[in-house]
């Protein structure tokens, strides 16, 4: 993933405009749940905040505006990249 | 009188789209108590009537998909397929601004070939932010009857009964979900050998891999690569792609959109809410208040009743005829059933706070707090849900585990939560602290509160440690993960969850009414009698209380409470709290009642004077103590293992949770009562 303007959804900056690529190729060990709640690809995203020591973050997505909130190793399993 | 013709729909939906408010105010009816809501999680069903047609509402626990996740989820599934005879059809709730994620499962329920009605919730609250939703188009898409209602304001909810009452309910003439070309041979043959009458019902039993084992026949006829392929998980990933794309392409002429939308008060608001510092600040001062107004609000309306119950007591011991049956009426039932009623106020006003917090969509971000911090005990951000409403009591916080979806985590949880100070410990905490702590105060905070205050801590400390220790004993059984809805903040239904704490506090009183009443005629018999003393007679009557049954078999047990620094009474007491906690308190009245010829002293008089035989006093600070941590950590209470049982289904844990929690209780109270005395 160290291709310019790839990476994980964990450590992504915070209040920056991304955009979800696909999954790790990990993915079958993913929660469905990151998929039915709908952070599918093409969905734009924004880390609005997270938690102390590095808990979970609480991302904004789509465009029904949607809050979620995943910790950093399910973050792990989403590729994302940044929007300019 | 015409016979009311039954109906029963179900009602599904996601979490958070105001399923139930529609519930409330569709079913006008009593509704079924028993189930916990509130801190919402099992499934509860209700009635009304309309044109002669009594319709019963199953209230199911809401879920993102039929694909379970969780053991909430799992009751979900199983009852919307397994029940299909009995219910007459699904009413399905779309929020109006989560169109997208809700049509997900609404799909899969339609392809079920499930008949439906759709119901569009808070559709004001979609103009207001310049989204409008062409139904015409939308129910034409979907092939369903669509009505759109703001159940808050009561809007749309006759419609809802009208279409029910004249069975509204849609199946789809077409699956919605097409079988992906690789899997589309192999789906049929399934279909056909199995007899399902549509390929979706074929792939959904493979996706759910329950199937997998009994169509052995079936795979065989498949080559090796093919068979791969169908992991589960992947057919259920792939489907879940596959229904978005669909739905982004039905919505894409459905909605139109002004302007971008903002959710002005949740953004704010979440600006300090899940702050890294002041969120945490926040959270501490809600539970501050919660407690302080369980402590000194309910005072007032604890003193109306204290009054009344003294009142009672001495009016029937005045009005009954002399005797014993007076003194257990005066001295022993009512004041034991007062006892109860008098912690009525502070149950109810925590229950209406955890309500509260609950509706307003606020218990999601304590989850998002407290995820990190609860982690090294083994547990998860959402075991503080369980935590903090086990402070009410453990029967609902244990029911609530059920949207924990790691199987570890969820039965640690289960198992730390009854250490939490529930409210039936409350009535045994009073009375000891009264008798043995002392009136006077430090920074104008009373010590006997401060005492209270030590004892909830201790709880919540106790539950994690011992989490952190079990932890290490739990095989571990699949991923532990959170992700969660954070849901807009909403004004909670002040009115509706203040009629769900009376039923509750209502169902307190009378429960434990009832094993009171019980318990005390028991105790009374068995201390009016005792062994023969004369030749000639079958048992002696009228016996003096230390020639009673009771007196014996009190005695009998106290080399084992002896080290603990209690008297066969109080020994008798903690055996008849195995059934409930609060019941020492009656069991306590009806013994110092019946003890001596003194009527007109209070029982609790009557404690602090009592002594030992060796003149020690019985409730002495070292007792106190003793009884105090006993009450903390021991697991006396019938029900909540019941439903420790039902929730765990195993004798293994629920016996392992009495041993554990009494074997401590029994342990620390000891050394406690050693070093003290």
């Amino acid at each position: 993933m160290e291709e310019k303007g790839l990476h994980k959804l964990s450590g992504f900056p915070k209040n920056k405009m991304g955009k979800i690529l696909g999954y790790d190729n990990d993915h079958l060990k993913m929660p469905n749940k990151i998929i039915e709640m709908g952070l599918l690809p093409e969905t734009i995203f924004r880390i609005l905040y997270q938690a102390p020591f590095n808990g979970p973050m609480y991302v904004e997505f789509g465009a029904e505006k949607s809050r979620i909130a995943l910790r950093e190793e399910e973050g792990d399993y989403i590729i994302v990249e940044e929007l300019n | 009188m015409q016979e009311n013709k039954k109906k029963q729909i179900l009602l599904v939906g996601n979490p958070n789209v105001g399923k139930s408010t529609v519930f409330n105010t569709l079913c006008n009816k009593k509704q079924k108590t028993g189930n916990y809501a509130g801190v919402t999680v099992a499934s509860h069903s209700g009635k009304y009537v309309y044109e002669n047609e009594e319709v019963e509402v199953i209230d199911l626990p809401g879920s993102y998909s039929v694909y379970p996740s969780s053991e909430d989820e799992a009751i979900f599934s199983k009852y919307l397929i397994d029940e299909q005879k009995n219910y007459a059809g699904v009413v399905y709730i779309l929020e109006a601004l989560s169109l997208k994620r809700g049509l997900l499962l609404f799909q899969q329920i339609q392809d079920f070939g499930i008949p439906m009605i759709l119901i569009v919730n808070q559709i004001d609250q979609a103009e207001r932010r310049g989204v409008t939703i062409d139904i015409q188009k939308f129910s034409e898409a979907l092939g369903i009857k669509i009505i759109q209602t703001n159940a808050k304001e009561q809007i749309g909810i006759d419609e809802v009964r009208e279409a029910v009452y004249n069975n509204e309910f849609l199946k789809a003439d077409k699956i919605s979900f097409e079988t992906p070309n690789e899997h589309k041979d192999f789906i049929q043959k399934l279909a056909s050998h199995k007899g399902f009458d549509n390929e979706y019902k074929a792939w959904m039993s493979l996706s759910l891999g329950t199937d997998l084992g009994r169509i052995g026949s079936v795979v065989e006829q498949i080559n090796g690569s093919e068979a791969k392929s169908l992991v589960p998980k992947r057919l259920q990933v792939q489907e879940t792609v596959r229904r978005y794309q669909y739905v982004d392409k039905i919505l894409e002429d459905v909605i139109s959109k002004k302007a971008q939308f903002k959710e002005l008060l949740t953004e704010k608001l979440d600006k300090v809410l899940v702050h890294k510092f002041w969120g945490y600040v926040v959270f501490l001062l809600i539970l501050l208040v919660i407690f302080q107004s369980v402590f000194f609000l309910a005072e007032y309306p604890m003193n109306w009743i204290e009054s009344f119950f003294s009142w009672l007591a001495a009016f029937t011991g005045e009005h009954l005829p002399e005797g014993p049956v007076n003194s257990l009426i005066s001295n022993g039932i009512v004041p034991g059933i007062g006892g109860i009623v008098v912690f009525a106020p502070q149950i109810g006003i925590l229950l209406y706070f955890l309500y509260l917090l609950e509706d307003s969509g606020y218990m999601a971000r304590v989850v998002f707090l407290m995820d990190r911090l609860l982690r090294p005990f083994g547990l998860n951000g959402k075991s503080i849900v369980p935590l903090v409403s086990g402070t009410a009591c453990a029967i609902p916080a244990v029911i609530s585990t059920r949207n924990i979806e790691n199987v570890k985590e969820r039965l640690l949880t289960i198992l730390v939560t009854p250490f939490m100070t529930c409210s039936a410990r409350l009535p045994v905490y009073s009375i000891v602290i009264g008798l043995i702590i002392s009136e006077g105060s430090f920074l104008g905070i009373k010590y006997k509160a401060l005492v209270l205050m030590a004892m909830y801590l201790l709880g919540f400390l106790v539950a994690l440690l011992s989490a952190a220790i079990l932890k290490g004993f739990i095989k571990n059984q699949g991923k532990t993960y959170l992700v969660m809805d954070l849901p807009a903040y909403k004004k909670p239904l002040f009115g509706y969850d203040f009629k769900m704490v009376l039923g509750k506090v209502w169902d307190f009183i009378t429960g434990a009414g009832k094993i009171i009443f019980i318990v005390s005629i028991i105790i009374w018999f068995l201390s009016y009698f005792g062994p023969k003393q004369k030749a000639d007679e079958l048992v002696a009557a009228n016996v003096h209380l230390d020639h009673s049954y009771l007196a014996k078999m009190g005695k009998g047990i106290e080399p084992v409470i002896a080290p603990l620094g209690y008297d066969w009474k109080m020994g008798v007491g903690i055996l008849t709290s195995f059934v409930a906690r609060e019941v020492f308190v009656g069991t306590m009245s009806t013994l110092y009642s019946l003890e001596d010829d003194a009527p007109e002293v209070k029982v609790i008089d009557k404690m602090r004077r009592d002594v030992k035989p060796n003149g020690e006093k019985v409730f002495s600070f070292a007792t106190g103590i003793s009884v105090l941590l006993f009450y903390a950590f021991a697991m006396q209470c019938v029900s909540t293992l019941a439903v420790v049982y039902r929730e765990t289904k195993s004798w293994k844990w629920t016996g392992f949770q009495v041993v554990m929690m009494t074997g401590l209780a029994y342990f620390v109270s000891m050394i406690a009562y050693q070093i003290l005395k």
